[in-house]
């Protein structure tokens, strides 16, 4: 809260912005964000695509492991069950692309309740290894059903509205940017709620949850389906960004990238799901470009990039829970907090 | 039925169950000790199959010294991993400390990948070649050994937990932590320990499944089988991993041929889940009262 | 919860867009321009360095010699570490930089990922590092060849080697729980029953496992004439066969191209002795035939290339030789006149790396020729004659 902002009601305390300052920096940033496709260039603008999958799917993730404090291994897993949905409905129904990434994300929502179940009887770590074995069932099936095209995967035709083909990045971007912002939107209003505060009781001490009134199993449950169905919306983006969906599309290591970004951005605060996804997308952008700078000094330093790369992304993680558990949304506060009081104080 | 074929088929099963068990002792031992879910145990299992190729290609020590060396490498790993990254997370969150070994996973692949490369290292020939018969059953050499050795270390491990004072230090902090200190006991030096001998009986293990199936950065997805042994034997038991380990071998075995490789994976994973679902805490895990 | 962007990092973002996004060159307009999404680090490192190197040294032959019709070839490429959203990140990035004609991709799921955009660019042809037999259709890939047999050919040419030395063989399929290694199966049974010869057993293995001695079980009980090797490199050929040797199988052993370089074997000499292959190059070492190329390439590099120089090489050969048959035309570089051009290509002399002329009706090169490891010599050595699958 902002020095000097009053709250005269209940509303306004519990609003997402409290001044208008915040509002007139919300929507010149919305404004950036539309004008984004149209000063940059191609790859920029794939890569804030790419950023804006990575938004979605982080937040789904976050809601379980931030805000309800379990940890799921399985969220690439749950991307690609939305994946394969729109991509077997845009192939064998035609359905519009707006429906099919919603029933992408349903089923997807159904899938995350039946891997959900176990954690009526594991909690904990436990649950996070019941999520491995539900990646590598699923991975199964997506590579041995002849319905969904076996190792080779789906290839889909693109999204259209209007009978007007969305198929490149610049065009894509504008299905990607509203998905991002109404699921940020909606995560965020999700903990002004009854439900989404539960879901905090539950993460805190889920047993002084119970005692307090709050049906664990059903919100548990709860849990799993909207982060799967964030998951699954991020999956239906993904399959119509890349139009390629194979089983191997969705490794392990993409659900512990997801895992990773929730770490580095911060556990349990909206902020901190946005500013990890776009952190981990861009850091081995940036690696890269790191090590473009030192190729004349050490010829062979791009022989190198690919390690570098995984310990950077390793470290991250380590470095992040060791010396700064909540992640860049509190680096992000401390400085706002910093510009705030300068130069009154230190 | 061929009962010949059906023999094979499960003694090469469980020589590689024995491998699954060895590394599922280096997971039960931190566990046990620290309650410290480590998924990075197959890459620590990694890292001493190269400590010992990477050694071995040197050609300065004899053979006997550069596995003892291997071995010692991992349990130096142990230490090093457990004071910089694990102690520092004592009382923590255990999904936080659980992630930081995520991260210790992802960071030891880069290390190898830094130093020896991505490619594949063909593993140093220094198993016996020749033909191993148990009546009229072909036991693959190098898996007959395997078994052997890790028989060996299992056995060793467990005599070195009823009988030397570290392991009755390591059994008392694993029961009662708070006990444990205040009957004089170094609790810390016992986590200290009990990383330490984990990190060696992985290397070991890691040598063994390096000259079997060679030396790469991936191999660390051995670790997804181990993952399932524990679970099935019980997170906290010794006598779980060595059994589940056995079990899990032999299943993947029998998938594996009468079902098909792709399989494996979806078999024992199945398993895993109906462990998960009727007896959570394994076979033989202590079931945890939660209170508030 | 807050969502509120600071001010100085409003100005920074705007900044840096000002300031990145509008300032890439292009490239001299008369440079033809390759670009590649090169694996240079990751698990197909040792490809692509050899793939990159490959590349490089056809395009300064060709711009020593003058380039093609006085225009040179540049050749732009970046590190993607064997992951398609990076290959895709590289196409993007490379072709909003420089208007790129020709390109070389890492991946069969890139090939796929990005033949949308190619088709809609319709500007660029492709060829890359993926010989998946899906590609081999030119209705859904029409801007893009497989400088090569697909894996349904090369193990076609395999079949063929096996149904003429050794009719009516049994064969055993062994193969990666991939899709590079699921890729050839069926059309293979299919292939083997038409040549009369039976498949005996199936084999997947899966990523996971160490131990192959079940399979090797299998194996025996099957006691196959040949047993053939796809979606592998090395692992676990080696103990598959030592392993056999120790039961007494008197199986041959084959596998397709990834696994047919020369210097990784040379590590496991003893196993590796009458391990077969199809090839669809010469190896760097040949010297029977007339071989110009290879002279050349023996003289810029001293030392043995491996296969997968040979087919960067080549495959550099063959998009610059479709660019240089639509500049012969006096046409555009578009992507329908330089497939069309490639196409053209009719008994075609590629300096001697692939002994035979050759022809590319479709979307690949179906010759190969089957190689036998010789422990003793350290050296693939051929032993059939080239067989060419398109005179079928």
């Amino acid at each position: 809260m902002r020095i000097g902002t009053a709250h005269e009601t209940y509303a306004q305390a519990e609003a997402l912005l409290d001044t208008n300052v915040q509002r007139f920096w919300l929507i010149a940033f919305l404004i950036l964000l539309a004008a984004f496709p149209f000063v940059a260039n191609q790859y920029w603008v794939y890569m804030a695509c790419l950023v804006g999958i990575h938004i979605v799917s982080v937040t789904g993730l976050n809601i379980l492991t931030g805000f309800t404090g379990l940890v799921s291994l399985g969220h690439a897993a749950f991307m690609a069950v939305g994946a394969y949905t729109v991509a077997t409905l845009e192939i064998r129904v035609g359905t519009p692309f707006i429906l099919n990434l919603i029933i992408g994300g349903l089923v997807t929502a159904l899938a995350g309740i039946l891997v959900g179940i176990p954690s009526l009887r594991v909690k904990g770590l436990y649950l996070a290894i019941a999520t491995i074995a539900a990646a590598v069932i699923l991975h199964f099936v997506f590579a041995n059903s002849a319905f969904l095209g076996g190792t080779r995967g789906l290839s889909m035709p693109p999204a259209t509205i209007f009978g007007y083909q969305i198929a490149r990045p610049s065009q894509v971007y504008w299905i990607i940017l509203p998905v991002a912002v109404l699921s940020i939107v909606g995560a965020a209003n999700l903990f002004r709620t009854r439900i989404g505060r539960a879901f905090i009781a539950i993460r805190d001490r889920d047993i002084s949850a119970e005692v307090l009134g709050i049906p664990l199993l059903r919100y548990k449950l709860l849990s799993f389906a909207l982060s799967s169905f964030y998951a699954g919306v991020a999956g239906g983006l993904w399959a119509y960004f890349f139009r390629v969906v194979t089983p191997e599309s969705f490794p392990l290591i993409y659900s512990i990238f997801f895992l990773a970004a929730v770490i580095v951005g911060g556990m349990g605060t909206i902020l901190g799901g946005i500013l990890g996804a776009v952190f981990m997308t861009m850091v081995p952008e940036v690696l890269k470009i790191v090590v473009g700078w030192m190729t004349p000094v050490f010829p062979n330093a791009v022989q190198f990039l690919s390690p570098v790369r995984t310990i950077v992304f390793g470290a991250l993680i380590v470095l992040f829970l060791l010396f700064e558990p909540q992640g860049l949304a509190e680096i992000w506060r401390r400085v706002r907090r910093f510009f705030h009081l300068w130069p009154f104080r230190k | 039925m061929d009962w010949l074929f059906l023999t094979e088929i499960l003694l090469s099963g469980l020589g590689s169950g024995a491998l699954l068990s060895l590394t599922g002792i280096a997971f039960v031992l931190i566990y046990k000790a620290t309650k410290v879910v480590n998924l990075a145990v197959g890459e620590m299992l990694m890292m001493g199959a190269y400590f010992f190729v990477g050694l071995f290609s040197s050609q300065v020590f004899p053979l006997w010294a550069t596995v003892a060396l291997a071995i010692l490498g991992g349990g130096l790993l142990g230490a090093v991993v457990e004071r910089a990254l694990i102690r520092p997370m004592l009382g923590e969150n255990p999904i936080s400390v659980f992630m930081v070994t995520v991260g210790l996973g992802s960071i030891l692949v880069g290390v190898v990948e830094f130093i020896w490369g991505a490619d594949p290292i063909a593993p140093p020939n220094f198993m016996p070649t020749k033909p191993f018969f148990i009546g009229p059953a072909y036991v693959s050499p190098k898996i007959a050994l395997s078994f052997a050795i890790a028989a060996v270390v299992i056995v060793v491990f467990l005599i070195l937990f009823r009988y030397w004072r570290g392991g009755v230090a390591l059994r008392a902090t694993a029961t009662d932590q708070g006990a444990a200190y205040s009957c004089g006991i170094n609790v810390p030096r016992v986590f200290s320990l009990a990383w330490i001998a984990a990190g060696m009986a992985a290397a070991g293990a890691g040598i063994l499944v390096g000259s079997i199936g060679g030396v790469s950065p991936t191999m660390g997805v051995f670790g997804l089988s181990v993952l399932v042994v524990v679970i099935v034997g019980g997170l906290d038991s010794i006598a779980g991993a060595l059994i589940a380990g056995l079990f899990i071998g032999a299943v993947e075995a029998l998938a594996g041929t009468y079902l098909g490789g792709e399989y494996k994976l979806l078999i024992t994973f199945g398993i895993l889940v109906v462990m998960l679902m009727i007896r959570p805490y394994g076979l033989f895990g202590t079931v945890e009262i939660e209170r508030l | 919860m807050t969502l509120k962007l600071s001010r100085r990092s409003a100005i920074a973002i705007a900044l840096a867009g000002t300031v990145t996004f509008g300032s890439y060159g292009a490239a001299r307009a008369q440079d033809i321009v390759l670009g590649g999404s090169i694996p240079m680090t990751g698990v197909f490192a040792f490809a692509g360095v050899a793939i990159n190197n490959g590349i490089t040294d056809y395009l300064k032959i060709v711009n020593d010699a003058g380039g093609i019709h006085g225009r040179k070839i540049k050749y732009v490429f970046e590190d993607t570490a064997y992951k398609v959203d990076t290959s895709v990140a590289v196409f993007n990035k490379l072709t909003s930089q420089e208007k790129i004609s020709l390109y070389y991709g890492d991946s069969t799921a890139f090939a796929k990922t990005i033949n949308a955009e190619l088709l809609r660019r319709a500007n660029i042809i492709m060829a890359g590092a993926s010989f998946a037999s899906e590609l081999n259709n030119p209705k859904e890939y029409p801007f893009q060849f497989i400088a090569g047999p697909d894996y349904t050919e090369m193990t076609g040419i395999l079949l063929e080697y096996i149904a003429k030395t050794t009719p009516k063989a049994k064969i055993a399929l062994v193969n990666s729980d991939t899709e590079f290694g699921r890729d050839p199966i069926a059309a293979t049974e299919k292939r083997a029953k038409e040549l009369g010869l039976t498949v005996v057993e199936k084999i997947v293995t899966p990523p996971t496992s160490v131990d192959v001695s079940t399979e090797v079980l299998k194996l025996r009980r099957a006691d196959p004439d040949y047993v053939i090797f796809h979606g592998y490199i090395l692992a676990p050929l080696p103990e598959f066969m030592s392993q056999a040797k120790q039961l007494g199988l008197k199986a041959k052993f084959m596998g397709t191209f990834w696994s047919m370089d020369n210097n990784i074997w040379a590590k496991s000499a003893d196993v590796a002795d009458g391990f077969m292959g199809v090839m669809p190059y010469r190896y760097y070492f040949d010297t029977e035939g007339k071989s110009p190329m290879l002279d050349q390439i023996r003289k810029m590099r001293p030392e043995y290339q491996s296969t997968g120089y040979i087919q960067g090489f080549l495959t550099a050969m063959l998009l610059v030789e479709a660019a240089k048959r639509t500049l012969a035309d006096k046409k555009e570089l578009t992507a329908q006149n330089m497939k069309a051009a490639l196409n053209s290509i009719k008994d075609f002399d590629t300096g001697g790396l692939i002994g035979v002329p050759i022809s590319i009706p479709g979307n690949t090169l179906p010759v190969g020729r089957v190689y036998q490891y010789d422990g003793k010599a350290q050296r693939m050595k051929p032993v059939s004659d080239w067989i060419d699958l398109t005179k079928k």
